[in-house]
């Protein structure tokens, strides 16, 4: 449903109109907005991340261990896939504001492809974990399993957390296209962009949040041995 | 006013460019850190290398370079949550929860049945 922009007027006492400043012009106020959405997904993530240190605190050993068994060669292939991603982003917002309107939705496409690839490679991580009993509610992680009870809290919340984020990441595909239909609208154009550059904002925490799952998952086990993973 | 502001595209795009190359660096820094360095403190090595990069994300890729006002809104939403976790982990969990009740450490109920059923032998 388009959203035609309509100025809103405000009449002084001499009678004289005036445009009043509307919200759809102001970048920095939509900015803002969204970071303060965002820092409430730094600080739900940032709990989830503090309650799983304190976890590690508590199972130091079984965490390494459980760590350890992680497929570390997909999960850095992960790692490189949104590093890329948020590239593509960047550089497409980039030629947004440029004027290249056809390279930005390019870019675009390359971001939403990367996206797929991450979850493609993030389901056949989750299903070879299925396959070796690792799940949540599952095989291995039922209660009256002979599992270690640290391992079962490090898997939960790594089943939690990359699920989330994958949740995140399907979000942020559903978004992008949307920034398409915009784009196609004309709605998203070099001059009004602020649509853009939140996606963009959106991606960056995205990618951000796995910077720290990635190395506290697959790797803090990585002196211990193991490399190929389930 | 208009969301447009002038752009120096291929000067822009050369510091993204050049923050990717870092990630990547340091990305290959946290595969061979285990084996290289620091191996007795991997936890520490590996999330300081994080905040590494998170630091080159947050200050090129999203903006935040001279946004001194989101800078402190980001610093305060972190410093919430540490506060949140002092508050229920370290004082809550801590020192009030039964640990029977407790989902963090293995029931004391499956310990104690593990212990007793020898006795009954």
């Amino acid at each position: 449903m388009a959203h035609a922009y309509v100025p809103e007027i405000a009449v002084d006492r001499e009678g004289n109109e005036h445009v009043v400043q509307g919200w759809q012009d102001d970048f920095y106020g939509g900015k803002l907005g969204f970071w303060l959405f965002m820092l409430t997904e730094v600080m739900m993530f940032g709990g989830m991340f503090l309650a799983l240190a304190y976890y590690n605190t508590l199972h130091p050993q079984e965490f390494l261990e459980a760590s350890a068994s992680l497929n570390r060669l997909l999960g850095g292939t992960n790692t490189v896939i949104l590093l890329v991603s948020a590239l593509t982003m960047g550089l497409g917002l980039l030629k947004m504001r440029a004027g290249d309107v056809k390279g930005a939705k390019l870019m675009i496409w390359a971001t939403i492809l990367l996206a797929v690839i991450f979850l493609v490679i993030k389901g056949f991580e989750w299903t070879a974990e299925y396959d070796h009993g690792i799940f949540l509610m599952h095989g291995q992680m039922l209660p009256e399993s002979t599992m270690a009870f640290g391992k079962k809290l490090f898997f939960g919340m790594y089943f939690t957390m990359t699920g989330l984020h994958g949740f995140h990441i399907i979000i942020g595909i559903g978004l992008m296209l949307w920034l398409l239909k915009r784009i196609n609208a004309n709605k998203v154009n070099p001059h009004h962009y602020i649509l853009y550059f939140n996606i963009a904002l959106y991606w960056d925490i995205v990618h951000l949040i796995w910077v720290f799952v990635f190395p506290y998952y697959y790797m803090i086990g990585a002196a211990t041995g193991g490399t190929s993973g389930h | 006013m208009g969301t447009n502001t002038s752009v120096n595209y291929q000067e822009e795009k050369a510091v993204y460019y050049k923050v990717l190359a870092g990630l990547l660096l340091l990305t290959a820094i946290t595969f061979i850190q285990p084996h290289l360095f620091m191996a007795q403190s991997t936890f520490l090595a590996q999330m300081l290398i994080a905040v590494i990069k998170a630091w080159l994300i947050v200050i090129y890729y999203m903006h935040l370079k001279g946004e001194k006002l989101i800078g402190a809104m980001v610093i305060f939403a972190l410093l919430l949550v540490l506060v949140f976790f002092v508050i229920v982990i370290g004082v809550d969990v801590s020192h009030f929860q039964f640990k029977g009740e407790s989902y963090i450490t293995e029931p004391i109920t499956t310990g104690a049945a593990h212990s007793a059923t020898p006795a009954h032998h």
